[in-house]
């Protein structure tokens, strides 16, 4: 099991992205969806963070040091969760209209509901 | 020639968001002439940009003064310049056609600045990053237009636009991981440099296939286009945001596809794969679109369907075909702009939307009805209107092999699904449940409605008329069209004509029952996520083969 010792965290969120997708593909919940959605959202995230990251590093804020993390790639980050969040808070909102409506949670009876 | 001054490009990406953030707060018609005094100002600014570029040199500016590489870069081009001003001229144009209508309050103005702003970004931006921002500011806005008139129905097809296209955004920022890790620049030129320097291409097969999923996502390819009708044709949004959501939000898709294949040539090419894609996706968008009754979703279908011809054109390999694509870029938004708002005019008119419902818009609505002819005769590709010259271009380009069946193949479908389409302007209007309540209010006597519409029409007609010199003007490369107006493309496309309204009088009409089947097939979200997963491995795939 040599390669499980070259894995580091950004193998971690890849792995994490594609249990969101998996979540996505096969939950008929909506809100299961919508959360799965999310993980693979903040794997993305969390994976971007992690460019270039060297041990050690400290982040770049204040003073000098030997290793600084990279900037770049935290200062998108910031833009990338707080879009994030707000589209996930619309998914929410969406869902909160539609089970009121149709009284149900789930993509498969509410196709059929539609249609009555 | 004079020249005008040129406004500075991050200017251009921001007035029209800036303006609508203010002028939210001001009285309705105060904001309304804000407004039309802000579209006349990126129009000048758009045709400014564009004269420069033309018969200057390119614009290239680095945001807030940062250092090349470091800062967000935005470039005006041979390619995005046209871009642009086809843009600001049409959301000019759309913003006249409907400044009566009474859905124009202030909250749906600022959402459409708000597309507005993000179709320019996204045109004038360099930066993959950058375009993934504004993506998402699109999708937001635009999940908020689907369903303004806030009908139930108009939610779920809000809710499933938005998280289908979240999914895929997804995709696209751990594609710009993937790419940021191995190169460490998001600029599209300094990408390429570092992309021809790689020892191993195969190191960006992963983001490549991630962030172009994301891409063919939002250019509506197959098997992605699912959520493209529920937006465009939306029962809910009002015409003018289906018209600029087929006209010119979808071409950032395709405009995006083109730009990011030049900037991974040096690693990896899979225009052939988006052809290929180019051509099923065509297919696939014109079988749809017969099966529908609701005329704007005829017209929704029938953009995936002209997607598909745009991407077989971009993607067809010859520079022929490549301009024609290009071309048809522009000749698209405006023939099925015109369509989208004319069909908006009419179902407010009839009060239906089903299409054996309606009948007879040439005698109750003659101005309408003319545009919307022109319209139609625009997308089948009749000679002398556009249409015909940048098909012809596409199909010239791509000669001497299988593909020029297929173009056969896609137009004819086009003449198939729009003979289904013009039924409703022929035929004795009946009189339907909406009769005129008060004459004074209807629609088609607005005459922002009737000038704006027959003006298009003619735009269609005179793209036709100077094909060949429109084309040398807006994008440079001469190319004769002469050809296609020569007796034998007349003739082909009369006989196309005549194949078509008898295929749907003679088969079409007598499947209903198929039809009824495809239109009432919905896939649920898991299998669209299933079909996105599947596109994302194909690619790979492919990626991996040829690299």
């Amino acid at each position: 099991m040599e390669i499980i010792g070259t894995l580091d965290v950004s193998d971690l969120a890849v792995a994490v992205f594609f249990i969101g997708l998996y979540g996505a593909m096969t939950q008929r919940n909506m809100v299961k969806t919508i959360m799965s959605i999310g993980i693979m959202d903040l794997a993305a995230i969390t994976f971007l963070m992690l460019a270039n990251y060297a041990p050690g590093a400290r982040p770049p804020i204040e003073g000098a040091a030997e290793r600084m993390t990279d900037p770049v790639s935290q200062a998108l980050m910031i833009t990338a969760i707080v879009i994030g969040v707000s589209v996930t808070a619309m998914c929410l909102a969406m869902f909160m209209r539609i089970a009121y409506r149709y009284g149900t949670g789930e993509w498969d009876i509410l196709i059929r509901r539609k249609e009555d | 020639m004079p020249t005008l001054p040129i406004p500075p490009l991050h200017l251009i990406v921001l007035l029209p968001v800036t303006v609508a953030a203010f002028g939210f707060f001001l009285p309705r018609r105060l904001f309304h002439i804000v407004l039309l005094v802000t579209h006349a100002v990126m129009v000048v600014s758009a045709v400014a940009v564009f004269a420069e570029v033309r018969w200057g040199s390119q614009l290239v500016e680095v945001v807030a003064g940062w250092p090349d590489g470091i800062g967000i870069r935005l470039v005006a081009d041979r390619y995005s310049a046209p871009m642009l001003l086809l843009a600001t001229t049409f959301a000019a144009a759309t913003f006249l056609f409907s400044t009566r209508a009474s859905y124009m309050d202030n909250t749906f103005l600022f959402v459409f600045m708000l597309i507005e702003t993000g179709i320019l970004g996204t045109f004038l931006s360099a930066d993959v990053f950058n375009v993934y921002v504004l993506f998402e500011l699109m999708m937001l806005a635009i999940s908020i237009l689907i369903m303004y008139k806030r009908d139930q129905q108009s939610v779920y097809d809000a809710m499933l636009y938005l998280m289908m296209n979240f999914i895929g955004m997804a995709f696209m920022l751990l594609g710009i991981g993937y790419l940021y890790r191995t190169t460490g620049v998001l600029d599209f030129w300094l990408l390429q440099e570092r992309l021809a320097e790689l020892s191993d291409p195969r190191a960006v097969v992963i983001p490549y296939a991630l962030i172009m999923t994301a891409v063919a996502m939002k250019s509506a390819l197959f098997p992605l286009f699912g959520w493209l009708p529920r937006a465009h044709g939306a029962p809910s949004a009002p015409s003018i945001v289906s018209a600029i959501l087929s006209g010119v939000q979808v071409k950032v898709g395709v405009y995006l596809l083109v730009r990011l294949q030049w900037t991974f040539m040096p690693a990896i090419d899979a225009s052939g794969f988006f052809a290929v894609l180019g051509f099923v996706t065509a297919t696939v968008g014109f079988l749809l679109a017969i099966a529908q009754k609701d005329i704007k979703l005829i017209l929704a279908y029938h953009t995936v369907s002209q997607v598909g011809l745009i991407v077989m054109g971009l993607h067809g390999g010859s520079d022929l075909a490549f301009w024609g694509g290009m071309y048809h870029m522009i000749n698209h938004a405006f023939f099925k702009g015109l369509l989208f708002l004319t069909a908006g005019i009419i179902i407010e008119e009839y009060g239906v939307r089903s299409y054996d419902k309606i009948r007879g818009v040439l005698r109750r609505m003659p101005a309408v009805g003319v545009a919307a002819l022109a319209g139609v005769l625009g997308i089948t590709g009749a000679p002398f209107f556009n249409g015909s010259i940048s098909k012809y271009f596409i199909q010239e380009g791509l000669q001497g092999n299988l593909w020029e069946l297929a173009i056969y193949v896609v137009n004819l479908g086009t003449l198939l699904s729009f003979v289904k389409y013009s039924t409703i302007l022929f035929g004795r209007p009946e009189i339907g449940e909406a009769k005129q309540e008060q004459p004074a209010e209807r629609p088609s006597r607005d005459p922002f409605v009737n000038g704006i519409s027959l003006i298009i029409g003619a735009v269609c007609f005179a793209g036709g008329i100077f094909g060949g010199p429109a084309v040398a003007l807006v994008f440079g490369p001469e190319y004769t069209a002469t050809g296609a107006y020569s007796a034998e493309k007349i003739v082909a496309f009369l006989v196309m004509l005549v194949l078509a309204v008898a295929a749907y009088f003679g088969l079409v009409r007598r499947v209903d029952g198929v039809l009824a089947a495809v239109r009432r097939h919905k896939f649920s979200f898991n299998q669209v996520t299933v079909f996105l997963t599947g596109f994302f491995l194909a690619l790979l795939a492919y990626g991996y083969v040829t690299v």
